[in-house]
């Protein structure tokens, strides 16, 4: 019955994938008919006080960090940007006329921005986060723009990007776009203050991080119905981020601007992209915009964050002491023996925030893989953490992932050695 | 106050210790010195980064690897086989050193070193290194670049680097089996 029912079907949808080809071939070539090449060279001389504020901008939008290579030269492109559908590499935005936007206008880059279309009138893929900087003022655009425009122009080639059929036909991201670009992303946490709405343009707008904090579909676009709500990136997990996700894990909003200003904490410190995040963008946010930007993460009335149980329930000290001892014989020389770590230079088990993750993922790539030594303002540095996975089997690495979870994260031990595997 | 005690039983340089009672916490490099006698290796950063501390942990009759002992629990070597700085010359039966092993050696030839506090660190390390070679030679344009990996976590103060590097690289090349030539 059901395959009958579905053949019934087959006609109505050719004929409507043929009427929505026909309707909107005009619409997906006007770009195009639109799109340029050649033309002069933009020569930009905007005031001091308006590339100032473009710095400052692109700093809070991070647009280094993905264009510019690691060691490249800033602006210059080149980032490989792996994707399931294939590598996508950032390209050129420093002036230069033929590699890069020098033939831009600020009409040109506000289109960039605001539609995801290039200046030749082909769709820009959503790596580059047009989805959020869609909501930016025009005003910011070009403040930005006058900026990027007065950099030493780099002559670096871009690398031409490499996507699987069909995903390499760009005019593809038109239909994507009618599907998936919404002009406001829905709010993660509730407010109304001026406070709030400047915090929400510096989160969801420049800051770009539900790009990374919002799980994504299968068509690679943001799920906006779980905004925030955490999504795996590569090893990591770029935790759930909206205000219970945050308060339930024991964040409040003066712990978040430290965490933004400085990438330190007194439960952790920041590891992996959010370190890069934190180092290019986020700490040179002003103080007031830091604060803004955690009232619109935890809302006007921000949730009470989560106490830590005092001591582990008897029970699941039992459960955990052979964790404990792995704990004392590989991790206490550097984490201290009850948890306390090393002020400036380890962070502490005790209330770590990324214990107090459900998911144990980031717990367990951390013991696997280590984390390398990261350096943060003025001069302070968090110690290399040395990696683990030759050194413990499957089921010491989760023995040892649960006695840290159950003692110092209030989190249940539920690492299984199958999910220690599934991880290495 | 007593600590907690945990039992250590472990062979070092090819004798066997224990079961001696550690504190629960005690860190490898602390019961080499204060309980075993065995103080040549040396601490210096205590947080793992210097390497002047490691020693050689023997993981089967194919794998040996340094270890830090300024940040390994005692515990973690309960069972295991390790080599010490005290370990790497030949000994008689009364305990004196009668032949250097060549990588001390080719240190003491290349004053490597000079205040010698990273010294152990160097030759646990070189050790290492010199036999693996032994099980699975190089190319010889690689020695270079293979003795900077295998050395480079090691930290010396007073900037020996290059006499250090120096004495293992002539070291593997002037050992017969530790290179093959390249195709």
């Amino acid at each position: 019955m059901k395959e009958r029912r579905f053949r019934k079907l087959i006609p109505w949808a050719i004929g409507i994938a043929v009427l929505g080809f026909i309707a909107v071939g005009a619409f997906f070539s006007s770009n195009l008919l639109r799109g340029k090449t050649g033309g002069p060279v933009q020569v930009v001389n905007a005031p001091a006080d308006i590339v100032a504020r473009g710095k400052y901008l692109a700093e809070a939008a991070d647009c280094a960090a993905c264009h510019t290579a690691p060691g490249g030269a800033p602006f210059a492109g080149g980032l490989a940007m792996q994707s399931g559908f294939g590598t996508i590499y950032a390209t050129n935005i420093t002036p230069d006329p033929d590699n890069g936007i020098g033939r831009w206008t600020a009409d040109d880059f506000w289109r960039a921005l605001h539609d995801g279309v290039r200046r030749d009138g082909q769709q820009l893929y959503p790596a580059m986060p047009y989805t959020s900087y869609r909501g930016m003022t025009r005003a910011d655009a070009d403040a930005i723009y006058a900026y990027l425009m007065q950099l030493r122009p780099a002559k670096i080639p871009n690398r031409t990007t490499d996507l699987r059929f069909p995903f390499n036909i760009r005019l593809g991201m038109r239909g994507w776009n009618l599907l998936f670009l919404t002009d406001t992303l829905p709010a993660v946490s509730v407010g109304h203050t001026p406070a709030w709405e400047r915090g929400r343009y510096v989160v969801d707008v420049l800051g770009h991080c539900g790009e990374c904090h919002t799980p994504r579909g299968l068509l690679g676009q943001m799920e906006l119905s779980q905004p925030m709500t955490g999504s795996t990136l590569g090893r990591f997990e770029a935790p759930d981020i909206t205000p219970d996700g945050l308060a339930g894990r024991g964040w409040t909003q003066a712990a978040l601007r430290e965490f933004l200003g400085s990438g330190l904490v007194e439960d952790g410190s920041a590891f992996s992209d959010m370190h890069l995040v934190v180092m290019r963008s986020t700490r040179h946010l002003t103080a007031n915009d830091l604060s803004k930007a955690a009232t619109y993460l935890m809302g006007d009335r921000p949730p009470p964050p989560a106490a830590l149980p005092d001591a582990p329930p008897p029970a699941e000290a039992t459960t955990t002491a052979a964790g404990r001892v792995t704990y004392v014989a590989l991790c206490s020389g550097c984490h201290g023996l009850n948890g306390e770590g090393i002020p400036n230079t380890v962070v502490p088990m005790q209330g770590n925030t990324t214990l107090r993750l459900v998911n144990p993922r980031n717990l367990v790539v951390s013991m696997l893989d280590g984390i390398a030594a990261q350096s943060f303002s003025y001069l302070q540095r968090m110690q290399a953490m040395p990696p683990l996975a030759d050194k413990l089997n499957d089921a010491q690495a989760a023995q040892l992932a649960n006695y840290l979870r159950v003692s110092f994260g209030g989190q249940k031990p539920d690492v299984t050695p199958d999910i220690v595997r599934g991880l290495r | 106050m007593s600590l907690p005690t945990r039992p250590l039983t472990l062979t070092i340089n090819g004798t066997q210790h224990g079961p001696i009672d550690v504190p629960e916490g005690m860190m490898m490099i602390d019961v080499l010195h204060e309980m075993l006698g065995l103080t040549g290796s040396r601490f210096g950063c205590g947080q793992g980064i210097c390497h002047a501390c490691v020693v050689i942990w023997d993981r089967d009759e194919r794998h040996s690897e340094t270890v830090p002992t300024c940040i390994t629990g005692a515990d973690f070597f309960d069972g295991k086989r390790i080599r010490t700085i005290e370990g790497i010359a030949q000994r008689d039966q009364k305990g004196e050193v009668t032949a250097l092993s060549p990588v001390q050696q080719a240190f003491l030839d290349q004053f490597s070193f000079q205040c010698g506090y990273c010294t152990p660190g160097f030759v646990n390390a070189a050790t290492v290194l010199i036999e693996r070679l032994g099980r699975a030679p190089i190319a010889r344009q690689d020695v270079e670049a293979t003795v900077a990996a295998a050395l480079e976590s090691h930290i010396c103060r007073c900037t020996g680097y290059v006499r250090y590097y120096a004495a293992v690289r002539d070291l593997i090349l002037a050992t017969p089996g530790l290179t093959r030539d390249s195709v």
